[in-house]
């Protein structure tokens, strides 16, 4: 086919492009701010609420006649700060187990050869295709006979130890990263006189911060918002919820969500304000940890 | 410094494929060997097992008269070079090179001490603090040796190290490497494609295909006799001309028979052929494009292809039956004329002569004048 060399249909048809792609642009940009708006009005309206001393109910109208703290001072008087310790020592507990099994096991799928090998990765594949409220109730039974559910005290190691158990599970992301590290590095360092320990910690560890971030902020997340798993084990009993079973305890009946309404929004603030900080401040290695594993380069 | 004894050393992977067959081979203390041959040859397979990179299926492996068989590559005492440099892309360059030291929890004045110096050996001193993705090929090359050199290894093993460099580089720094050799005097094995790195750099070369060592010598021997055709054509550029032909004997006189024109052998080769008492018959004829002359007289061929290379051309030309041939030609013996002459088409006579003729077994390829 011949090309067309004529310069004034040539201009024409890039200002004809250019026209598209600035209606395309205008189109997609106002999209994305109304979704931006969308998303982001409930944790607007969760953040005024909280500030709201007026009343401790729900109100037609958004922004607080009377604005304070009180609501983030009541919460200390309340059961809210055990819960968000068992919460923070749990999640926290988890992200340390959690990175530290997903990434062994990643690196160990990535760089060793070994019988059944696949086969291993593909029962893991298809185990993970059922969902994990299917082994909620043998789950809780078994935590009851170790006594550790709700009635028998402190729910956290119980949890824990579920949330751990299966990690090593998660290997995906981790190991579709460590695939992409050369492993003529790992060679390297073991003719250096690196053991295999050393190769991780030293070498592809410091290689892969992106995925050591992702793989702990997914694991301190889980646990941190958790709801249905932490209720069923916690049986209710106050010392065992954490920050979401026990803030939603608040809102059990329409008198208590009357009485309750603005501690649960501060609740709310105080709970997004680590996760939030630990997005803003490692966003960069999340989506790097997110995109980096899916890629082999 | 230290002598590496391999013996009926072979390797098998999981799917069944042999990559190397009974490896026979005694590396001398102090000696630079280099294994070469083309891809899939099992030469970087075999240095990675004497690396302990890669697990032997068989036989024995020996650095300094102790078995390694089942020693882990840090407990083997050597050091390695990689085709891909392998630097630790998150360390400076001086952590890199102070790596192994620091991994041998040496103080770290003496690590300062060994680093600089290896650093000033390699040239590479004001790039001590950048990353490797701040160095240019060259650069990380030599950092690469630095960081093998401050080991102070048994054996110094190198997998392609030049082959990521461009052409000009690469001459140089194997120009360096010869002179590292000489300031190491250590054992080297080296492994390349490169036939040339192989006859520039090496005491003895180890030729493999398909797993198998086709021979082992030093570059004189490798070139002036090579064990067989795959030797003969592998080891020299371009390769050597193979036409096949017959050998006739006449009382006490050889002679071959190129394209209809009968050529004795005289010289040595005469001297051996006599010597081994070889019988006439059809044999596979060598001889290289060096080798080759234009003359009045001899093969007619028409020239094909003239490639200018600067100091020769490189002829590719064709005889009457459609054998393609190569000769190389020095420019400084040719007028201007002569060199406008060498056109496609042009009409040409070569000739060769006998002492400098191979002779081959077209059944076993094998070189009718070795044991």
């Amino acid at each position: 086919m011949r090309k067309n060399t004529d310069p004034q249909a040539a201009m024409k048809q890039h200002m004809g492009l250019k026209a598209s792609t600035r209606i395309t642009n205008t189109f997609v940009y106002v999209l994305l701010i109304v979704i931006s708006i969308v998303w982001l009005i409930p944790f607007v309206f969760i953040v005024l609420q909280s500030f709201r001393i007026e009343s401790t109910h729900q109100e037609s109208y958004l922004l607080p006649k009377q604005w304070g703290i009180d609501n983030y001072i009541h919460l200390w008087h309340t059961n809210f700060p055990r819960w968000y310790l068992n919460t923070f020592i749990l999640a926290l507990g988890v992200a340390v187990l959690q990175t530290i099994i997903v990434l062994c096991m990643s690196y160990t799928l990535s760089r060793f050869r070994f019988k059944m090998r696949a086969g291993l990765m593909r029962f893991m594949l298809i185990l993970g295709m059922f969902p994990g409220m299917l082994a909620m109730i043998i789950l809780y039974r078994v935590l009851d006979d170790l006594h550790l559910t709700g009635q028998y005290g402190n729910v956290v190691p119980g949890l824990l130890l579920v949330y751990v158990a299966s990690s090593g599970m998660g290997y995906y992301v981790s190991k579709g990263f460590f695939d992409t590290i050369p492993k003529s590095l790992d060679e390297a360092a073991r003719v250096d006189g690196a053991n295999r320990a050393q190769v991780l910690t030293k070498i592809i560890l410091p290689l892969s911060k992106p995925i050591v971030i992702y793989t702990t902020l997914t694991a301190f997340m889980g646990p941190w918002a958790d709801f249905v798993f932490a209720r069923y084990v916690s049986q209710m009993y106050q010392d065992s919820l954490n920050v979401a079973v026990g803030l939603q305890s608040w809102l059990a009946t329409d008198t208590m969500i009357f009485n309750n309404y603005t501690y649960f929004c501060a609740g709310g603030v105080v709970v997004a304000i680590p996760v939030t900080i630990l997005f803003i401040c490692l966003q960069r290695y999340y989506v790097e940890g997110v995109t980096g594993g899916a890629v082999k380069g | 410094m230290a002598s590496v004894k391999m013996m009926k050393v072979k390797k098998i992977y999981d799917n069944k494929v042999v990559a190397v067959h009974d490896f026979d081979l005694d590396i001398k203390d102090k000696e630079f060997v280099v294994f070469v041959g083309p891809s899939g040859c099992g030469k970087s397979t075999t240095l990675r097992m004497i690396a302990g990179l890669e697990e032997i299926s068989d036989g024995t492996i020996e650095i300094d008269g102790q078995v390694v068989n089942d020693l882990q590559p840090k407990d083997r005492n050597i050091a390695m070079v990689f085709q891909n440099y392998a630097l630790y892309p998150h360390m400076t360059v001086y952590d890199n090179i102070a790596f192994s030291l620091r991994l041998q929890k040496i103080p770290e004045d003496e690590i300062y001490d060994k680093v600089t110096k290896a650093a000033e050996i390699l040239g590479i001193t004001e790039y001590l603090m950048r990353k490797p993705r701040a160095l240019s090929g060259g650069q990380r090359q030599r950092v690469a040796i630095g960081r093998a050199m401050v080991r102070n290894s048994k054996v110094f093993l190198m997998d392609e190290p030049l082959s990521n460099l461009d052409a000009k580089l690469r001459n140089q720094m194997r120009a360096e490497i010869i002179l590292l050799r000489k300031k190491l005097d250590t054992t080297f094995i080296y492994v390349t494609h490169d036939q040339t790195e192989a006859m520039t750099l090496a005491d003895r070369i180890v030729i493999m295909k398909d797993g198998f060592i086709m021979q082992v010598g030093t570059p004189a021997e490798c070139f002036d006799m090579p064990a067989n055709l795959f030797v003969a054509e592998f080891i020299g550029a371009p390769k050597m001309n193979i036409v096949k032909t017959n050998l006739i004997r006449e009382g006490n006189r050889y002679f071959v028979t190129p394209f209809g024109v009968k050529i004795e052998v005289d010289g040595e080769k005469g001297d051996t052929l006599r010597a081994k008492n070889v019988p006439a018959g059809e044999i596979l004829l060598g001889f290289r494009p060096e080798h080759v002359s234009l003359s009045d007289q001899g093969i007619p061929v028409t020239l094909e292809v003239n490639e200018m290379m600067g100091s020769e051309l490189h002829l590719h030309v064709y005889t009457e039956d459609e054998t393609r041939l190569i000769v190389r030609t020095p420019t400084v013996n040719l007028s201007r004329a002569d060199r406008e002459n060498l056109a496609y088409g042009a009409k040409l006579h070569l000739s060769f002569e006998g002492k400098v003729m191979h002779f081959f077994d077209p059944k076993t390829e094998k070189n009718l004048l070795c044991d």
